[in-house]
């Protein structure tokens, strides 16, 4: 056997040795996560149940029912629209495992991008998953990439237009469901899912939707509702009833011209009332130092406690960072105000729950108490 | 010393003695910096990191791998040589208009996909030889091809650094085509003019004329010979156009254009002319899996957050200075790597002026990492497909108009709301 | 579409393949094997 012979051996070994080892890593990261229904939910059923297009997809993905059937109004909740941004997904899950309904109906879909938590956006070196301590041991959740995975759509367009609207933004942004609403039947499996959830609201004539989001401490727009023109009175209202709680929230109205996102097309295009929520997250940040999973819960980050003494954030930011409790309880707090302040203006049609941790309980106790132990 | 500070000192120092010292590939150096890189921060050898990092490029590694395969085959068919002759033939009678217009045509791939590669791995590897032809020696024909390839990024319809700046602060793109126009085309005529002007000027055409070899032209035709790159433009307008129906992309247009040029010149074997096309293209496609993992790991052990803040840290006089330096030096890792990273921060940092046209003249800027090493993708090009052996003369031929470039584009900062009101 | 694409993907990868075993070069070698990895990946459909 010739020299070159022997190094293309070698070469092609470590290749293959390298892409065993990954690749095995990666697909470890199809494996969902365990969410242990609480006894709120009435039935777990498929988004493919409103779009049958969608069965079997990697886009199907979990809709849980809880007061499935009572009188009054309703509510969709939508994690994990970006699975890198854990609060929402968490807020879902809280809802999934300890709310029950008093009166009307709620929806929660914790994986609102399922197959976006089956893999990692490259060159972010985020972790895929984080680990929560609860009395009963371990919960572990995914930590996943803001889009769809290139490997349930691929390739991306040059440019992707927004297929109602014409509006053109850069290609990966095809891959992002918040600007894919309100959906295409035989689109893109991104707008397809987007398609499935729009059925969904028609269908169950879903009152309010809220989609729980992140964003980057350096973004304007956090700690903030977003709230289609609808929904601007009942957002306001919630923001007054979360100020009385000394969470302070921005009011901000969706944007006529920026189109494919949840605040803007699913009250164009239906008749729910539908708001956006953020909160901070150092770990999608550009401005974050080491990415862990260390960061994805607490928040704490010296580059964004430096970038904020230079007037460059749009948050608060110090050494106590942002802890995912935080995140959540605002996310939870923000969606009990809006039933509230929907209650109070709309007494025959109500929407009412209990078991949810407020906002200082779950500061106090942490995520860890209201999340079940695994069967 | 901050630990971020020395995991890139540490990154830096492996990357430059492999690739100076030892004389490693520049893949291979940016390997072992990464890996040396992840050791320094506490995180091992993370072989999952490494790895998903060069997935940023797998898109850009189809592209030029398609590019190489179809411009081998064009050449091998006889087309290209053909194609610079039967132009010159043609235009020889006013040197300076064809100058500009085929800087235009450089341009022309890049605009409608947004790629820098596709510019100059097409329509500059066609016009190379007419700027040989023009009395333009190599290394400034690969100069204006790289900047043109970089400005026919930039310039509208289609800017992908603008949508990424504008994307990360929820701005869409709509009202960018004036401000590009602006900005790119005074950039492209003087760049043809400061490159090849005075060759021009000085060359007998005429005698060039003469001694042009039109044996393959002549054999088959020039509609036919050049049927190929047609077929390339024509899908490029299709796909741009009527985005609904073709929606090709560029690897697919490049191998559905390089089918036809088997049959079109003179008889190659097709195999061996795409497996040397793969040859040529192996350093880059390497660079940007070795870049890819080099990023990966600046991200994960907070060496990005470290030059990101710093560069925002600067007092705000500086902020100007800041952009003109650090936006095309982290585009080493790609433009639209330092368009995300920087770009938008940048923009937030300048709020209050006019938004789009501080996000286009952003997007200008983030295009110069396309001539920063290592990645350095349109001069590396540029050097190929004009026949040299190094990129090095380029790259130097290439700073005095980029720092035009900057100053152009920084003034469209200062002014934009002035600029505005001019449209 | 998608079938197409890894079509394209599967061809270079196997040019890739070929270059780097009729090279004589190590480094060339080396740095073909780096290419390998993703392509070989995502035509796998895993990553
Ligand atoms: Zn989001």
């Amino acid at each position: 056997m010739k020299k070159h012979h022997i190094t293309a051996i070698i070469f092609l070994a470590l290749a293959g040795a390298a892409a065993i080892v990954s690749g095995a890593s990666f697909l470890a990261m199809r494996k969902p996560d365990i969410i242990v229904p609480g006894p709120g939910v009435s039935e777990v059923v498929m988004l493919s149940n409103w779009y049958p297009q969608l069965k079997g997809t990697p886009g199907d993905t979990e809709v849980y029912i809880l007061g499935k059937g009572n009188p009054g109004a309703s509510m969709l909740v939508l994690g994990g629209t970006h699975p890198n941004e854990p609060s929402g997904h968490m807020a879902a899950i809280l809802l999934i495992e300890n709310a029950v309904m008093t009166s009307g109906t709620l929806y929660v879909i914790p994986r609102a991008n399922a197959s976006g938590f089956t893999h990692n956006d490259p060159q972010e070196g985020a972790p895929q998953s984080f680990t929560i301590q609860t009395p009963n041991g371990p919960r572990v959740f995914r930590y996943g990439s803001r889009a769809t995975n290139p490997v349930h759509q691929w390739p991306d367009p040059n440019v992707y237009i927004h297929a109602s609207s014409g509006q053109s933004l850069s290609g990966s942004e095809t891959r992002n469901r918040n600007r894919g609403y309100p959906g295409r039947e035989n689109g893109t499996l991104t707008e397809r899912v987007c398609y499935g959830i729009v059925q969904l609201i028609k269908k169950e004539k879903v009152t309010i939707t809220v989609d729980l989001h992140e964003a980057s401490p350096e973004y304007p727009v956090i700690n903030a509702i977003v709230a289609h023109p609808k929904a601007m009175g009942l957002a306001s209202e919630t923001v007054l009833g979360l100020e009385m709680q000394n969470i302070t929230i921005g009011l901000e109205p969706s944007p006529v011209n920026l189109r494919g996102l949840s605040h803007r097309e699913l009250g164009d295009f239906t008749d729910t009332l539908p708001v956006l929520m953020e909160t901070a997250n150092a770990s999608q940040g550009r401005l974050r130092g080491r990415t862990d999973e260390a960061l994805v819960l607490t928040g704490k980050d010296k580059w964004y406690v430096k970038a904020q003494k230079l007037g460059r954030l749009y948050v608060p930011y110090d050494e106590n960072g942002h802890p995912l409790e935080e995140r959540t309880g605002r996310h939870l707090a923000g969606i009990t105000e809006l039933a509230f302040s929907w209650t109070l203006e709309n007494p025959d049609s109500a929407l009412e729950f209990t078991g949810v941790p407020a906002y200082a309980e779950l500061q106090e106790k942490g995520l860890g108490a209201f999340l079940r132990p695994l069967p | 010393m901050s630990q971020e500070f020395f995991i890139f000192v540490v990154m830096v120092g492996v990357f430059a003695a492999g690739t100076f010292a030892l004389k490693w590939p520049v893949a291979v150096s940016m390997l072992l910096a990464s890996v040396a890189g992840a050791l320094a921060g506490g995180f091992g050898v993370p072989i999952r990191h490494l790895v998903e990092g060069t997935f940023g490029y797998v898109d850009t590694i189809l592209t030029i791998a398609t590019a190489m395969i179809f411009m081998n085959a064009f050449k091998d068919s006889g087309g290209l040589e053909a194609l610079s002759a039967a132009t010159i033939r043609r235009f020889h009678k006013i040197p300076g208009l064809l100058l500009v217009l085929l800087t235009f045509v450089v341009m022309f791939p890049g605009m409608i996909t947004g790629s820098s590669s596709a510019s100059v791995l097409t329509a500059g590897a066609v016009v190379a030889p007419m700027f040989a032809a023009l009395g333009i020696p190599g290394v400034e024909a690969a100069a204006l091809i790289a900047m043109a390839g970089i400005l026919g990024m930039i310039a509208p319809p289609v800017n992908i650094p603008a949508m990424i700046i504008g994307g990360g602060i929820d701005m869409p793109y709509v009202g960018f085509e004036i401000p590009l126009l602006l900005l790119t085309v005074p950039l492209a005529v003087f760049s043809a003019f400061y490159f090849g002007y005075r060759f021009v000027k000085k060359t007998d055409i005429s005698a060039v004329v003469r001694t042009l070899d039109t044996k393959t032209l002549d054999q088959y035709g020039g509609f036919r010979l050049f049927s190929p790159v047609l077929i390339v433009l024509i899908l490029m307008v299709l796909d741009k156009a009527l985005p609904k129906i073709f929606n090709l992309g560029m690897p697919l247009i490049f191998v559905l254009s390089t089918i036809p040029a088997y049959f079109t010149g003179k008889r190659f074997n097709i195999l061996n002319s795409a497996k040397t096309a793969i040859e040529q293209a192996l350093p880059v496609l390497g660079i940007l899996v070795g870049v890819g993992m080099f990023i990966q790991i600046m991200t994960l052990t907070g060496v990005r957050g470290f030059i990101v803040v710093n560069a925002l840290s600067v007092p705000p006089a500086l902020l100007y200075l800041a952009i003109a330096i650090s936006i095309p030096l982290f585009g080493a890792v790609s433009s639209f790597g330092a368009s995300s990273v920087l770009g938008v921060p940048f923009l937030l940092a300048l709020l209050g002026r006019d938004q789009i046209i501080t996000a286009a003249s952003l997007s200008l800027i983030a295009a110069l990492g396309d001539f920063m090493p290592p990645t350095a993708l349109s001069a590396i090009f540029a050097a190929q497909v004009v026949g040299l052996d190094g990129y090095g003369k380029t790259l130097k031929k290439l700073v005095i108009p980029s720092l035009i470039l900057i100053v152009w584009a920084l003034v469209f900062i200062i002014f934009s709301k002035q600029i505005r009101t001019l449209y | 579409m998608t079938i197409i694409y890894l079509g394209i993907l599967a061809a270079v990868l196997a040019l890739v393949l070929w270059a780097l075993v009729t090279s004589k070069k190590p480094s060339f070698q080396a740095t073909a094997a780096m290419v390998i990895v993703p392509l070989l990946l995502r035509l796998l459909l895993i990553k």
